[in-house]
């Protein structure tokens, strides 16, 4: 080869790399250079594939208008070489251009046969490398023997430095675009609002569940203050200043911490939300993302959970006062007129023996009503037939007790978890009085049946109606029982009238 | 007060509870005290009191209509000063010093009442 073609040559491959826009056009055209400027036959590239870096596999091939080059780049293509082997090994190896005069004669050539076929003799190969280190190698055939020419090696060495910095650069270029690409799409299926902003709090980005969560569109937020979109009038000032303060101390206040504000949409409706700001750490001036989080529906749900707590523990205070005060108006006066009694039979023990027994008799019968009011007092804390016997005979007691006429249609046999029995008593308890003494019923059925891990409870009368869950709370404390054991109350208007009652509960022996 | 058994002692029995009325009635008759009038609640006792002017009046904490330490308070201090002992259901010793505040003598438990308690009460 002539000094005359070089030059051209590296000219060539410039502009060819110039103008290809990704990695694999910059290969492929750059043998297409060097393969048309030398006017040899075929050329191919090779690189380590990416879990095999010590073996070298063929990316690129290219042969001149006129070859027929698919056996040779069949043949190529289908082989792996370890490092060290054939032509492309051995400079991928040493890391240095190599020159074989012909290949038909070299030792170290598994592809001779096809080679000999296509008439190929000379060869050169050269590494093509970047800051990196070897990328890869880059080989070139052609129809006759050549003694080595050690210009033409010098200058594709030169390229193969060129070569090796263009690829890289698109591939480097390629990964950011799909890591952006990656990342964006990350941001626009993020359920949470995502708001990037400048270190002045201007937002420069505003992700989907921003614009459906605030109202705007991304293209107008962009732009605008962040504190003066969803903020609402009388947080804005500390926002600002706490990201002042940032910026002048590097001391967070807001960063890195869930903190529960109050958000605003477009139309001013302030809301609960959850935000996180966090420092994007690139290079640049500072940005910060803010990850925003509509709790609204977990506000509401602690509500009810706290209201419904303290409902409960209210029902029990107001049971409990009930107890004293049945105690103190019933038996315990019993107790006190039993006292009386037995003293003045004392005291009339030897003046009158005739009134003796007549204090004795009011005694006994004191005691009767006592101990009376103390079983019915204890029936209503807790009904000794349901700890001692279960359900059966304390719902049979229970309807057997209602004055309206109700029967027991359905009960299981066997023992089920205390609470579970007694949460099930406590609905037919109050679900009987309801329907005496709210719905006028005539009659009541009472079922509980158990099947796989629940039990439901069932009261039906043929009462008024209309009767629903959060009305008063006899119901209503029903309904919180109901809850604290993961069970459900529903109350409805049966057709043709009256009442239906019905829990469910989970039961697990 | 020292009580000469020949005269009865007038009482009033403040208490809701119309059989406790009865028993005390009969319990403190042996030891000298004549019912002169009963009430169910404060404002009735302190109508009775002003009507029928006892000398003593046994009080229930436990009223209706108010409480039975205001009542107390009224009777014992007020313009016809009376001898006050309150009647509790049980024990008043959690009420600790508003019993005198209120101005009655003491209290006695509703069981343990007899006549031979409340002349000791009165009395000391």
């Amino acid at each position: 080869m002539t000094m005359t073609t070089l030059p051209r040559t590296e000219q060539r491959v410039a502009r060819s790399l110039a103008e290809s826009a990704d990695p694999q056009a910059a290969l492929a055209r750059a043998l297409e250079a060097i393969g048309e400027s030398l006017g040899w036959r075929l050329g191919a590239a090779w690189e380590p594939p990416a879990e095999q870096p010590d073996q070298l596999v063929c990316v690129e091939t290219w042969h001149a208008a006129e070859v027929d080059g698919h056996e040779f780049e069949e043949a190529s293509r289908g082989v792996v070489l370890p490092g060290g082997e054939g032509l492309p090994g051995r400079v991928w190896l040493s890391g240095k251009a190599a020159w074989i005069s012909d290949v038909q004669r070299d030792g170290n050539f598994p592809r001779a046969e096809a080679a000999r076929r296509m008439g190929l003799h000379a060869a050169f190969c050269f590494p093509f490398r970047s800051a990196r280190g070897v990328l890869g190698v880059i080989e070139f055939f052609t129809g006759e023997p050549r003694e080595l020419d050690a210009d033409l090696l010098a200058t594709m060495d030169t390229l193969g430095d060129q070569i090796g910095q263009a690829v890289e650069r698109r591939r480097d270029s390629e990964a950011l675009r799909s890591k952006d690409a990656r990342h964006q799409a990350i941001l626009d299926a993020a359920l949470d609002c995502v708001v990037i902003m400048d270190h002045t709090g201007r937002v420069l980005a505003f992700n989907p569940a921003a614009e459906r969560t605030f109202g705007y569109d991304a293209g107008l937020a962009v732009g605008q203050d962040m504190a003066d979109l969803i903020i609402p009038p009388d947080l804005r000032e500390r926002h600002r200043r706490g990201l002042a303060r940032y910026l002048e101390t590097g001391e967070p206040v807001l960063l890195d911490r869930r903190v529960e504000i109050t958000g605003m949409t477009v139309e001013g409706t302030a809301f609960p939300v959850e935000l996180t700001i966090t420092r994007i750490d690139a290079p640049g001036p500072v940005t910060f993302a803010g990850h925003i989080r509509d709790i609204s529906d977990r506000k509401a749900a602690e509500e009810e959970l706290r209201a419904s707590r303290a409902r409960i523990v209210a029902a029990a205070d107001a049971a409990r006062r009930r107890i004293e005060r049945d105690l103190h108006d019933g038996a315990q006066q019993r107790l006190v007129e039993l006292a009386l009694e037995l003293r003045m039979a004392r005291s009339r023990l030897d003046a009158d023996p005739v009134e003796v027994a007549e204090f004795l008799d009011a005694a006994v019968e004191t005691l009767a009503a006592a101990t009376s009011e103390l079983r019915e007092l204890a029936r209503g804390i807790h009904p000794a037939a349901l700890t001692e016997g279960g359900l059966r005979p304390a719902l049979q007691a229970l309807v057997d007790r209602c004055s309206v006429r109700a029967r027991l249609l359905a009960v299981p046999d066997e023992r089920l978890p205390a609470a579970v029995e007694a949460t099930a008593y406590f609905v037919v308890a109050e679900a009987l009085t309801n329907a005496v003494r709210y719905a006028d019923a005539q009659s009541v059925e009472v079922r509980a049946v158990r099947t796989g891990g629940r039990l439901r409870v069932e009261v039906r009368d043929d009462g008024r109606g209309g009767a629903q869950a959060d009305s008063g709370s006899g119901l209503r404390g029903l309904a919180d029982r109901l809850a604290a054991i993961d069970g459900t109350l529903e109350v409805t208007t049966a057709a043709g009238g009256g009442t239906l009652l019905a829990a469910e509960m989970p039961c697990e022996s | 007060m020292v009580n000469d058994q020949r005269v009865p002692v007038a009482l009033l029995i403040v208490d809701d509870n119309p059989r406790f009325r009865l028993m005390a009635a009969r319990v403190l008759a042996d030891a000298g005290f004549a019912v002169v009038a009963e009430a169910g609640d404060g404002a009735s006792a302190l109508e009775a009191a002003s009507v029928h002017r006892p000398a003593v009046a046994l009080v229930d904490l436990n009223l209706p209509d108010q409480s039975g330490l205001d009542v107390a308070e009224r009777l014992a201090l007020g313009p016809e000063p009376l001898a006050v002992v309150l009647t509790p259901t049980h024990d008043a010793a959690d009420f600790g010093d508003r019993i005198q505040r209120c101005g009655a003598r003491g209290f006695i438990p509703k069981a343990e009442l007899s006549g031979a308690r409340l002349m000791e009460l009165l009395a000391g």
